[in-house]
């Protein structure tokens, strides 16, 4: 190595101090996301679900979408002693790190609403407007899944968007293999 | 620098400032290009160090800088503005046409480069991303020999990139065609009977690569990309060809990102220097390179 080298380099290290806009983290916990979710509830009764190989199978061949963890954190919902749906806990993978968000589905499997947990990309943050999670609210395993047809694309955070519209028609897909029984 | 590159620099930045251009996103590979865009309003500032490391005799490492600046014009439509500055520090070599012998040359300003990509699919929303890319490219040092000549040299590129597993593994595939003008400028004190034409030449290159990326922990990727090189000259017909392919290790954040990558000749023919021992192409090309990026997001 050129003894140079460290010289030279020496010249671009102001680009380590340009400042970029700090992108944020957490948002929201999960008992702050189920009282959005589900503001008139009277209880969250955890369940969470242990899925083994062949229920990812299923999964993946129902909702055309990898089911990558074993531990899936479900709540069932109630008021009073009535079912109201289900708040579902998941994480999908965005360009540099996880996407935690939690899904509300109703008894009969319809999406009630979505909320963004944790957000770390470097665009895309609209995905926590309400405008954009608004295009979810309906939609059900009828529906194509189609970025740019169910939901819109933000540019810049595609995958983002592409993995979360995945990520819930996947959630859906749990709701009707799993949890429908119950309703 | 003389009145003529002096121009020519200004020309390039002004033509920069006019257009704004810019290639897109974040480089998981040292050397292939993805076929993402930037979107609109977005920028991204890079710097990228990359050390030419060995002709088989002698001592030979050039290092080139350059420092890059990219904005998305639209969401499909990016263009970049590229300065380049290098050094070379070559001892015990002389190769007939190309390299009087030694030289030592520190930190120089070399070249200018404008680019611009346009996406035409998304890797993210449609099954097969597709981009084509443009640059144009003026250095007054010859990369290869440290000697003054004025290269000009325009790349039309396509990117192809390929989503798997949600995105934890990533495919792309390169090809370009290059062509370039370039004219030496004489030099004094030449090796007795040492070939240095100085007549304008014109080249065309074409290159090829592939290459996968793995997410293997959260903001964390390890690639491995092929790359294939050849080059045509008028009065040679192929001139050169090499084959190379190494690994890269990439950290990428919400603001920044960096990638480090190892590119081995592994073969190469084409013409050869006397006294080289090995059967890569060494004359323009090194036995290995070592690339470094690092990007800041705006």
């Amino acid at each position: 190595m050129s003894d140079s080298l460290l010289t030279n380099s020496l010249w671009f290290i102001p680009m380590a101090f340009v400042a970029a806009p700090a992108v944020a983290a957490d948002y929201l916990s999960i008992p702050q996301a189920q009282q959005l979710l589900f503001p008139s509830a009277s209880s969250f009764i955890e369940r969470p679900t242990l899925f083994d190989s062949g229920a990812r199978s299923a999964i993946k061949s129902h909702a055309g979408t990898r089911q990558r963890q074993d531990h899936q954190p479900i709540w069932r919902v109630e008021k009073d002693g009535q079912l109201q749906g289900w708040f579902i806990v998941d994480d999908v993978i965005g360009k540099h790190e996880y996407i935690t968000y939690a899904a509300a589905i109703s008894a009969d499997g319809e999406v009630l609403g979505i909320e963004v947990l944790s957000y770390r990309e470097t665009h895309g943050g609209e995905v926590r407007d309400e405008s954009w999670r608004a295009n979810f609210k309906g939609k059900s395993l009828k529906d194509p899944f189609k970025l740019d047809e169910d939901v819109p694309n933000i540019s810049g955070a595609t995958l983002s968007c592409r993995n979360l519209l995945d990520g819930v028609k996947r959630l859906l897909t749990i709701h009707e293999l799993f949890l429908a029984r119950e309703s | 620098m003389n009145k003529k590159r002096l121009g020519l620099c200004a020309l390039s930045l002004c033509a920069a400032a006019l257009s704004q251009h810019s290639i897109a996103g974040e480089d998981l590979f040292g050397y292939l290009k993805g076929a993402e865009a930037l979107p609109e309003g977005a920028s991204e500032l890079y710097q990228k160090v990359t050390v030419r490391d060995g002709k088989s005799v002698g001592s030979y490492q050039g290092i080139d800088f350059e420092t890059e600046y990219e904005y998305g014009v639209s969401n499909k439509f990016s263009s970049s503005v590229s300065a380049k500055f290098m050094s070379l520090d070559t001892d015990g070599l002389s190769v007939d046409g190309y390299l009087p012998g030694a030289k030592d040359i520190g930190f120089k300003a070399s070249g200018a480069e404008l680019g611009m990509a346009y996406m035409f699919l998304s890797p993210a929303k449609d099954d097969l991303g597709l981009q084509a890319s443009l640059s144009l490219d003026y250095d007054w040092i010859d990369k290869h020999s440290g000697y003054d000549k004025d290269t000009l040299s325009l790349e039309l590129g396509l990117q192809t990139q390929k989503y798997f597993m949600e995105g934890e593994l990533v495919w792309l595939g390169n090809m370009a065609v290059e062509t370039t003008y370039a004219d030496r400028a004489p030099i004094d004190n030449l090796p007795e009977d040492f070939d240095w034409p100085t007549d304008p030449e014109m080249e065309i290159e074409l290159k090829f690569g592939t290459g996968l990326s793995y997410r293997f922990a959260p903001n964390w990727f390890v690639s491995a990309e092929v790359l294939y090189e050849t080059e045509f000259e008028t009065e040679v017909g192929q001139e050169r060809w090499s084959w190379f392919a190494g690994p890269s290790l990439h950290y990428g954040s919400a603001n920044w990102w960096a990638t480090l990558t190892w590119l081995p000749q592994l073969a190469g023919g084409g013409e050869q220097f006397d006294g080289q021992d090995t059967d890569l192409h060494l004359i323009e090309k090194t036995e290995q390179e070592w690339r470094f990026k690092i990007a800041y997001n705006f």
